[in-house]
């Protein structure tokens, strides 16, 4: 027992730097140190006093106007310095982006999501990060950006394992953008966890295209039953440029819980992982399908 | 008796919490004093390891107070001392000497001039720890003849014990002769059932400040429910006058039972400070409180007979309790459950054999119900059971068996006892039943579709107070200072603690009822310790009402004789030929001459006499020990609906009806019945701090983070939670009066597994029923 | 470490204070500003006791370094009444018993007042379901949930 959640004793040197030019500045000058950008801090103050995360230098970049801002035209355009809550209470979100919407309303509470960001989520690499599903399913992307230039990338290709991600030590997510959505699809998002604020025992989000009684295309990803969020591809395999009915919901459903390798932990065991995966497969299935205005 | 019209006994008055709604409260935590130096504690990593030396150098070249074991009085103690000293055992000092028996057990401390310092400091300390072993976690594991022994021997009273097979003690409790009982059953049932280990969650963690006086005493706040022991053990474990230890009473953030012995860092906190010789302040983290206490787990093997008729015949209740590195009270729970088991139904016949056995877990203490809740399980499972194999409906067989009026009430145990005056169960259990739509319930088998509904009904009780006619092993009385001030309004002084359940403000009502002084002239909420009250065991055994405010009501009687007989020479005339009322409009109470209200004096006006003739102040003090201990029932009807394709179970409505005699406090009455229901739901079907059974740390590594207590979202709507009194009177309770907080919480766990089966048609008999356990046994039933 | 001169308003008043990078603003409100009325129930975001205002949004002050607050505006439960005059949430937390050992109270007040801020006619559920990270373990929520339910469209008045 050598913590203290009271108190944090670590020392680091703290920056709030104003602009962007400026973090970046600081993220490339010690990039060989341990340096932290300090977004919500939801995960990462926890850390810090929980599992004595070593942090040399932290960044604050909450109050940068550049990295807050939210952009509704043409799919969505995040900063990375919003909080959950802001990007919750935008209509477009719940209407365009419902397994968003309802991934991040299921997150811990509202203090909390005043606080958190999705790069925050992220980039901390649960596997049961509430985001993360309903992210991949929209094929969003994440802008990175150092002093070397920026690039873009998928959410799904950006986290490798359990907290670990391809970002480079100088560089900074600085938003997150999701593709708009055609009309003729769906989603959903699911999540069973022990009390309504908590983190996912499982959690999943499924998008799929709807063309007549055809499936055209579909994403269905699974959180907290592997090291990181997962694609179920054989099921979506099964699933797509198929007609859909309940028969064929059940077999995807099935086939996705034989993908997915969870394990025993604290909040649950794999073998009740892996009979929810089903149960919730299925009926996200059903509710997305309703959502793309299909009927069984 | 007659029901009785109150002018304040039964309101509620909204003034009461203020200072919790506007953050002005002060609690131990809040308390500053001008150079205090801030603690911390060093907390073993090991759950059974010797300590072969401590070596704080480090710690105090960077300017830190410390202390470990040799720095600490080698006074062997037990922190609860409200049974009597030859039924108390003892096994610790204020830090480990020689080995620690859990994870997180304290082993050394510092304090420095900030908590940052404190901590620093703290890292620095080495510890040269000897042999370490493997923990015994599992109750059968700890008391196999091969299992390591986690204590050689320890105290009872002044009489060394050896212990043997981990056996801290036993009970065994036999009444009538049980071969006989079982005999003349025509159906006999028997079932295992276990209950878990529950972590109380009170919001504020444990907290002391202590400041070393000039004159070699010390002043001490401290997280308490009984402030007057922690007195007496700071005066003999620091071999100080008990006219030089000082405990404040102060504003507690929930308790549960956790602080009924004085807390574990509390003497820590005094060392340090008489150490230091500065004020030291001390306040734990979660996740060093959560490594502090447990509630009691339970096993036991129940078995039951009854004839054709439902009539009960014989009982025979096996029980363990596993109790972690210390005994705290495992004595006296073990009689206490055997009170509760035996005051349930009149099983005619019963044997009762209890054992508790030490574990390298954390210490296991009273929460909520001191076993009750957990045998109740057991109890209420298997009447149930028993029920369905008789053909007879649930409220019958237990209408028929009910342990009530006249009869006999182990409210302590075995040997507190006494005869219930008041009783509620008939009414609570038939009223309830048509609210609850009771006529409507239908079997397992009836029900189809994937989300499930059934209802349970499960009745329970606890004592209010540990008093009996005759003295028994618990130490049991109360007392108070009750003074007219000048101006007419009220001082009560009395160290009985409240845990927000509203004990303060029943003791303001009671006072203003018996002196008519108006509510808000009464002021009971702070400025007292132990130096200006007169004893008060605890609040503990839901007894604040029924005893603390029957001593206070006791008291306020002899200033209201001592205060008539004065208005009586005013008057000239004789004090049973005056009246003493409120009078509203003049916010004060008044005395007149019986039936000339005209010619009245306030009491303001007959203070003022009092204190500007030099007659002197119209006060008293006094102590008193009730003489019985009634108990309060309580019946639970819970309705649950279990989704079959994911185990989940929602409590979509309850009826919950309460016997309390008369109500004092109605909002904070019901407050703790709904409270009590949803750490009830917690008990039932989600909480249980679980123990990794190769290094003994918590699963949840001491972070709440993995400890999930309901939240507003996990209750019933408002609408769909009925709460309900019946109308009863107790004639030895103040004004008509008895307990409730602990009844509340004891047939929830077992109401809701009652409920579960009448929904899925599959029995329990391990708590918590989580998602993970009620799909496995769907699956499991219906061969998926 | 290098001290950070901060500014911010609290409960209406300006405050400039040197910090400490790794100070978390919990500590400073209740230890330097003497504002006990937050409380430390875990420091991992998890309870909801030291819940705080940060412009006007709840946030919790365990999770929050004192440095970030620079230039912003804070209430704490001790700014909410105006002079002796209680806020329409308190008054309703008095009045409908949601009150027991009060441990959780402030931050529970906090919270609901930004709610029927940010939606005055709420639903039960969404009560239920806004202030689910505020955890309390005496009342069972139900008073609690009564006492906001009341005070819908009436904390214009405050």
């Amino acid at each position: 027992m050598s913590t203290n959640t009271k108190i944090l004793t670590q020392e680091f040197e703290y920056f709030a730097p104003k602009t962007l030019e400026e973090t970046l500045g600081l993220l490339c000058k010690y990039k060989d140190k341990n340096t932290k950008i300090l977004a919500g801090g939801t995960d990462l103050l926890v850390k810090m006093k929980t599992i004595n995360l070593n942090v040399d230098y932290l960044i604050n970049i909450k109050d940068i106007s550049e990295l807050n801002f939210i952009n509704t035209d043409g799919g969505l355009k995040i900063g990375a310095a919003v909080p959950l809550s802001h990007i919750e209470r935008v209509g477009k979100v719940k209407e365009k982006y419902p397994a968003l919407y309802e991934g991040i309303k299921s997150m811990a509470a509202i203090a909390i999501r005043n606080m958190a960001t999705i790069p925050g989520n992220i980039c901390n690499a649960s596997p049961a990060g509430d985001t993360i599903p309903p992210l991949i399913v929209y094929s969003a992307e994440l802008k990175l950006v150092s002093k070397r230039g920026e690039r873009t990338v998928q959410v799904e290709d950006f986290i490798t394992g359990v907290g670990k991600t391809i970002i480079k030590a100088d560089e900074l997510v600085t938003q997150v953008n999701i593709p708009e959505i055609n009309n003729n699809s769906g989603s959903a998002f699911s999540k069973k966890s022990r009390v309504k604020a908590d983190i996912a025992k499982i959690n999943l989000a499924i998008w799929l295209e709807r063309d007549g009684n055809f499936c055209k295309y579909c994403k269905i990803v699974l959180g907290s039953v592997f090291i990181k969020a997962v694609r179920a591809k054989k099921a979506e395999d099964l699933l797509r440029e198929q007609i859909v009915n309940d028969d064929l919901f059940i077999k995807v459903a099935k086939k996705a819980s034989e993908e997915i390798k969870p394990i025993d932990d604290v909040r649950s065991i794999a073998e009740y992982r892996t009979d929810l995966a089903q149960v919730m497969v299925e009926d996200s299935l059903k509710l997305a399908w309703g959502r793309a205005g299909g009927e069984l | 008796m007659e029901k009785q019209q109150f002018d304040f006994i039964g309101k509620s008055f909204d003034i009461k919490n203020i200072g919790k709604a506007t953050g002005k409260e002060i609690y131990t935590c809040d308390v500053n004093i001008p150079g205090q130096l801030y603690a911390v504690v060093l907390r073993s990593p090991f759950p059974h390891a010797e300590i072969k030396k401590i070596d704080y150098s480090q710690a105090e070249k960077m300017g830190a107070i410390c202390i470990s074991g040799d720095d600490v009085p080698d006074i062997l103690y037990n922190e609860r001392i409200v049974s009597i000293p030859e039924k108390t055992y003892r096994d610790r000092t204020v830090l480990p000497k020689d080995k620690v028996r859990h994870v997180g057990e304290a082993v050394a401390a510092c304090a420095a001039e900030t908590e940052e310092e404190a901590f620093m400091a703290l890292k620095k300390i080495k510890v040269e720890w000897g042999k370490k072993w493997r923990p015994l976690i599992n109750l059968d594991k700890a008391m196999d003849p091969d299992a390591l022994q986690i204590y050689d021997h320890v105290y009872l009273g002044e009489e060394r014990v050896d212990i043997n097979n981990n056996i801290a003690c036993e009970r065994n409790v036999d009444v009538g002769d049980i071969e006989e009982g079982f005999k003349e059953a025509d159906e006999i049932v028997e079932r295992t059932f276990s209950t878990q280990r529950v972590y109380h969650m009170q919001m504020e963690t444990k907290s002391a400040v202590c400041v070393p006086e000039a004159d070699g005493g010390i002043t001490v706040w401290t997280t308490s429910q009984g402030i007057h022991n922690v007195r007496i053990l700071l005066g003999n474990i620091f071999n100080i006058p008990l006219s030089k230890v000082n405990v404040k009473r102060t504003t507690l953030g929930g308790s549960f039972g956790s602080s009924i012995q004085m807390n574990s860092i509390t003497p820590i906190c005094v060392a340090l400070a008489l150490k230091a010789k500065r004020s030291v302040k001390l306040v734990t983290t979660r996740e060093e409180d959560i490594y502090d206490h447990s509630k009691y787990p339970l096993k036991t093997i129940l078995k039951i007979g009854a004839k054709k008729d439902g009539t009960l015949t014989a009982a025979h209740c096996r029980v363990w309790v596993e109790i972690g590195g210390h005994n705290i009270q495992a004595y006296p729970y073990l009689g206490c459950v055997a009170g509760w088991f035996a005051s349930l139904y009149k099983w005619k016949n019963l044997k009762y054999e209890g054992t508790a056995v030490y574990t390298n877990k954390v210490p296991s203490c009273a929460m909520q119900g001191y076993g009750n809740p957990q045998i109740n399980f057991a109890v209420e499972s298997l009447i149930d059971i028993l029920a369905e194999k008789l053909d007879m409906d649930p409220i019958e067989i237990r209408l028929k068996n009910y342990v009530g009026k006249g009869d006999e009430f182990w409210g302590q145990g075995p040997t507190v006892r006494s005869i219930i005056r008041s009783c509620g169960v008939e009414e609570m259990l038939i009223e309830g039943s048509k609210l609850a739509g009771w006529d409507k319930r239908t079997l397992p088998s009836k029900k189809k579709g994937d989300i499930r509904r059934g209802i349970g009904v499960a009745r329970g009780f606890h004592t209010s107070g540990t008093g009996g006619p005759n003295p028994g092993e618990v130490i049991d009385y109360s007392g108070a200072t009750i003074k007219i001030n000048e101006d007419g309004s009220v001082d009560v002084l009395t160290a009985l603690m409240d845990h927000g359940g509203g004990t303060w403000d029943a003791g303001a009502k009671v006072v203003a009822e018996v002196l008519k002084v108006p509510y808000s002239k009464v002021s009971i909420y702070s400025g007292v310790d132990t130096r200006t009250t007169v004893f008060d065991v605890n609040t503990h055994a839901t007894r604040g009402v029924y005893c603390g405010c029957g001593a206070i009501k006791y008291v306020a009687e002899k200033v209201k004789e001592i205060l008539l007989n004065y208005a009586a020479t005013l008057f000239k005339d004789l004090p049973e030929n005056l009246e003493l009322t409120c009078n509203e409009e003049l916010g004060q109470a008044v005395i007149c001459p019986r039936g000339i209200p005209q010619n009245y004096m306030t009491l303001g006006e007959i203070a003022e006499h009092a204190h500007i003739t030099s007659w002197g102040t119209i006060a008293h003090t006094a102590t008193l020990r009730q003489k019985n201990c009634p108990p309060c029932f309580i019946t639970h009807f819970v309705e649950v609906e279990v989704n079959t394709k994911t185990g989940e179970i929602k409590v979509p409505r309850a009826v919950i009806m309460g016997d309390s005699g008369t109500i004092i406090n109605p909002d904070l009455w019901e407050g703790q019945i709904i409270g009590a229901f949803s750490r009830g739901l917690g008990f039932s079907l989600l909480e249980e701090t679980k123990y990794d059974l190769n290094n003994g740390k918590l699963e949840c590594n001491g972070m709440i983070t993995d400890y999930k207590i309901p939240t507003t979202i996990d209750m019933p709507k408002v609408g769909s939670i009925t709460v309900r009194s019946a109308h009863t009177y107790e004639p030895t309770g103040p004004f008509g009066a008895k307990g409730m907080g602990e009844a509340a919480l004891s047939s929830v766990g077992s109401a809701v597994a009652i409920a579960i089966y009448n929904a899925i048609g599959i029995r329990f008999y391990e708590l918590p029923i989580t998602p993970e356990k009620v799909l496995k046994a769907l699956k499991e039933k219906e061969g998926r | 470490m290098k001290k950070i001169e901060i500014e911010f308003t609290i409960n209406g008043k300006k405050r400039r204070l040197s910090v400490k990078p790794n100070d978390l603003l919990i500590n400073i409100i209740r230890n330097d500003l003497f504002l006990t009325g937050s409380k430390y129930g875990c420091g991992i975001g998890e309870c909801g006791a030291c819940t705080v205002l940060l412009n006007g949004e709840p946030v919790l002050s365990c999770l929050t370094l004192a440095a970030t607050v620079d230039g912003k505006e804070i209430t704490t439960i001790e700014g909410l009444a105006i002079g002796d005059e209680l806020h329409p949430m308190q008054k309703a937390f008095l009045k409908n018993g949601a009150v027991q050992c009060g441990f959780c109270t402030p931050g529970m007040i906090l919270t609901a007042t930004a709610l029927l801020k940010e939606n005055p006619n709420s639903t039960e559920d969404e009560i239920r379901d806004y202030m689910r990270g505020n955890l309390c373990r005496c009342t069972g929520y139900i008073q609690i949930v009564k006492a906001i339910k009341s005070c819908e469209n009436n904390l214009e008045t405050s």
